[in-house]
């Protein structure tokens, strides 16, 4: 099978090769027959791919030991649902995962593509397929997971524990996807450039994909913080560390794009920076995948260090720089169909958010690099990680939810100051009464004042905002209030999907509020029978019992939970020790509640049969984890087809005599 | 508004209930020094042995180690600059989570704060040169343009408040199209509320 594998990834290699050659030059030849023959190349890599990827799987499946990558991330006593996890634990892997990835949406991409993209496609295609080409070049000569040992060895090395999580089933692909997904928005937006486009015409294709592959990261993002909260053992879910930095600035980065570009598909405006957006998100995405699989920085995500550092770096200068030339050379082509009207409206706030966006990526990425800059420079070694980021990212953060609930209830053009006061009214009297509440119960703290009294202004203001609409939809057609609601939403789905994400980002502040600035952190610890108070908790130990397993040797131990003398319920904290990683994996018992988590984990066994807990109360955090399904139901709202009734925006001059206020939309 | 006030009002009472139960604990453990203070303290020191994680992460011996030394510095009346200066001693600059706010190290906290500051007033600039161009084209281009716009200036802004008074404020979106009996103003609300979608 391994033989199949290796054979198939260099046929990839070709074919990739093949259509990044065969559509620029068909498509600058006239030549229809080589287009379409490149544009079959993408359909049938995939396909290749699939065999390739099935390859690895099964020689996973079989344990074939003798392909070096199968032995070193499983062995005989791993169970086979593990498979999907191995196939992506170490660099071959994960590279031949990005790789299938990008063959599957590519082909996606192409096939879909509608009408309007169709005559510069063939650029998209060939710039696609030069990612993929790298990919596959790197993956079949660098990296190739079908290398063999030159022996076949009885057992393998086992698959890293840390991984035997249900988070690690999702949030490593989910990023995976997610960075190399940047690619299909940043071709649209290249192919449309280079073949002379107004760059009007790839923004709807350009919104979707940017939207998918946004989602991808922001669903990868939570997972790993979840995985971290609950298997990390010190009860935190993010730390800034450089590779979780290198996932969250594209992240930052398309968050700004796909705001951005809703205004060129309304306005017309914008043009030339929703490219360099485009550009900058593509950018960092490559930077994330060189941080993940160069593994130049000491990061808790160092699982395969690798000497694909250098060629990763190459390709990431490449990829920043060409886009760029390209984007001077066609530059006189971006012109804005429309001017800014005022400061006050919604195109403004979408730029000040862009720019808060990229503030907060621009404060990340120079905290990564500074150590480099100082060891350089003064010779000094040093650290930058949370207590910076929290620092100096926290009041960036807190003005860009203060964006959120302004910026969409400004409206398109102009404002009127009176209109602004009406629309401000709700969120502004529902962050002073917060507020107030708050400081009547005694709480001081001005972040945390100013992070709830935002939250409520923003969950205020989209509120509001939907029971006006449902209610003046149920006045003029009878329809009853949740189904006036339903249509509401579905009679403009971007906008209304907007607005479930921002709930949910919403909710991942509470989350990080309420951890951040009021948890109760206690390290004890406690003999079989022993008690200790955490805030308004007492936990007693029970005793812990000992289970050999094949690799591992877990410890359960039983704790439990009283509130006011009353028994709520026992958890049962584990720990499983690893002799053949000489590593243990813990796994906390966490009662969750809307209100609060309460988090038991033990951080040593001692001989005597005495534990070390680390014990949190997390305030609000709950809201953090169901904020995903929220976020992925308001993506999927937003992206959800709808009948086009505008398409581009009028091109008028604004202020002829034709009507009043030229619509735009 | 009532939904809105009862979804104000239960999300407040979630967030009374959470702090109420904790703003009383925050220093509960009364001790010579403050546990608080020495978990914060752990949180700014890194863990000389392992990849980018605190001593308040780490869970290897010597994490143990500098957790312990830190509170008995701390109970023997030491502050927080004296136990981080004993590790920068032992360990050098690198075991501070984040580089002090002194000599060469300002400008690691200095410079983003300055190019984020830069970037708002450029981008205030771009905004404000955008603004201008747009109306001043205009009175070039099409001198008769402002006119006709300040002269349905009055009848815009009575669309406004009788849209105000149907609706009571902004509407966005909620425009139904069963309507088959349109007057002139009808139109006008539409194309409005077209505009302010999305």
């Amino acid at each position: 099978m391994a033989d199949l594998g290796a054979i198939s990834l260099w046929i990839a290699l070709a074919l990739a090769g093949y259509a990044a050659i065969g559509s620029v030059v068909g498509k600058t030849r006239d030549s229809a027959v080589l287009v379409e023959s490149s544009r079959n190349a993408i359909y049938l890599l995939v396909l290749v791919l699939l065999v390739a990827t099935l390859s690895l799987v099964v020689s996973f499946i079989n344990r074939d030991f003798e392909v070096a990558y199968v032995a070193a991330h499983s062995d005989l006593a791993m169970p086979d649902r593990f498979t999907w996890v191995a196939f992506y634990a170490g660099n071959e892997g994960s590279l031949l995962f990005i790789s299938f990835c990008l063959a599957i949406m590519s082909a996606l991409a192409i096939w879909l593509a509608p009408v309007k993209v169709r005559d510069t496609l063939p650029y998209t295609a060939g710039a696609l397929m030069l990612v993929m080409a790298f990919f596959l070049a790197v993956t079949s000569i660098m990296a190739n997971p079908f290398d063999k040992l030159p022996f076949t060895p009885l057992d393998g090395d086992g698959i890293n524990p840390l991984l035997t999580h249900f988070g690690m089933f999702v949030h490593p692909p989910a990023l995976m996807a997610g960075l190399i997904a940047t690619s299909i928005p940043f071709a649209f937006a290249m192919g449309s450039l280079v073949g002379g486009k107004t760059a009007d015409e790839w923004v709807d294709t350009g919104r979707v994909w940017g939207i998918i592959s946004w989602a991808l990261l922001a669903v990868g993002l939570l997972l790993g913080s979840w995985w971290a909260y609950t298997i990390l053992g010190w009860g935190g879910f993010w730390f800034w560390d450089p590779v979780e930095n290198a996932a969250f600035m594209p992240w930052l980065g398309l968050t700004a794009f796909v705001h951005s570009i809703m205004v060129q598909k309304r306005r017309g405006m914008f043009r030339m920076w929703n490219v360099v957006l485009i550009n900058v998100a593509f950018g960092l995405a490559l930077y994330g995948m060189f941080m993940n699989r160069g593994g130049s920085v000491p990061s808790v995500h160092s699982f395969g260090s690798s000497s694909l550092g250098w060629v990763f770096l190459l390709f990431l200068g490449i990829g920043i720089l060409v886009p760029f030339i390209i984007f001077f050379w066609r530059y006189p082509l971006l012109k804005s169909a429309q001017n800014l009207d005022s400061m006050l409206s919604r195109e403004a706030a979408f730029l000040v958010n862009n720019l808060l966006l990229l503030a907060i990526a621009g404060v990340t990425l120079w905290g990564t690099v500074y150590p480099l800059i100082s060891k350089l420079f003064t010779g000094v070694e040093l650290t930058v990680a949370r207590p910076f980021y929290d620092q100096v990212n926290g009041p960036l953060m807190l003005a860009l939810i203060f964006l959120m609930g302004v910026g969409p209830l400004l409206p398109w053009r102009r404002a009127t100051p009176a209109s602004v006061r009406r629309a401000l009214m709700p969120p502004g009297i529902a962050a002073a009464a917060t507020v107030l509440i708050l400081l009547a119960f005694g709480l001081r703290h001005e972040y945390a004042l100013i992070a709830f009294g935002l939250a409520a202004a923003v969950s205020a203001g989209i509120f509001v905002e939907w029971y006006r609409g449902a209610g003046s939809r149920q006045r003029s057609s009878g329809e009853n209030y949740p189904l006036a609601f339903l249509r509401l939403i579905a009679a403009n789905r971007p906008r209304y999907g907007g607005y479930i994400v921002h709930l949910s980002i919403v909710m991942v502040a509470l989350g990080v509020v309420g951890t951040t600035f009021f948890n109760t952190q206690r390290d004890v610890v406690l003999a079989p029978g022993e008690r200790v108070e955490v805030a308004d908790y007492e936990i007693r130990y029970l005793g812990t019992t000992e289970i050999p397993k094949g690799n591992r040797t877990d410890f359960i131990s039983s704790v439990e939970v009283y509130r006011d003398g009353k028994l709520l319920e026992t958890i049962e904290p584990n720990r499983s020790f690893y002799p053949s990683f000489n590593m243990a994996s813990t796994r906390a018992a966490i009662r969750s509640t809307p209100v609060e988590d309460l988090f038991v984990v033990p951080s040593e066994n001692l001989e005597d049969g005495s534990v070390g807990f680390r014990i949190l109360v997390n305030p609000l955090i709950w809201w953090m984890w169901v904020a995903g399904p929220v976020l992925v139901l308001g993506t999927v709202v937003s992206l959800w087809p709808q009948r086009v009734r505008v398409t581009a925006p009028v091109k008028t001059p604004s202020r002829v005599p034709s009507g009043p206020r030229p619509s735009a939309a | 508004m009532t939904l809105f006030a009862g979804t104000l009002l239960l999300g407040t009472l979630v967030l009374i209930f959470a702090l109420a139960s904790h703003g009383g604990n925050l220093f509960a453990q009364g001790q010579a020094y403050s546990e608080k203070e020495a978990q914060s303290i752990d949180k700014s020191l890194m863990c000389p042995v392992c990849p980018a994680e605190t001593i308040d992460q780490a869970q290897v011996e010597i994490s143990r180690q500098m957790k312990a030394v830190v509170r008995e510095m701390l109970s023997q009346g030491s502050s927080r600059e004296e136990v981080l200066d004993f590790f920068v001693a032992r360990y050098g600059q690198e075991v501070l989570a984040a580089p002090p706010k002194s000599g060469v190290n300002l400008l690691v906290w200095i410079l983003p704060i300055v190019g984020i500051l830069a970037a708002l007033a450029g981008g205030y600039l771009i905004i404000k040169s955008m603004a201008s161009r747009s109306t001043g084209q205009v009175a070039v281009a099409v001198p008769a343009g402002d006119a006709v716009d300040v002269g349905l200036e009055p009848y815009l802004e009575a669309v406004d408040r009788h849209l105000a008074l149907i609706d009571g404020g902004d509407t966005a979106g909620a425009f139904s199209a069963s309507n088959t009996d349109r007057g002139g103003v009808d139109k006008l609300r539409e194309q409005q509320t077209n505009r302010e979608e999305d």
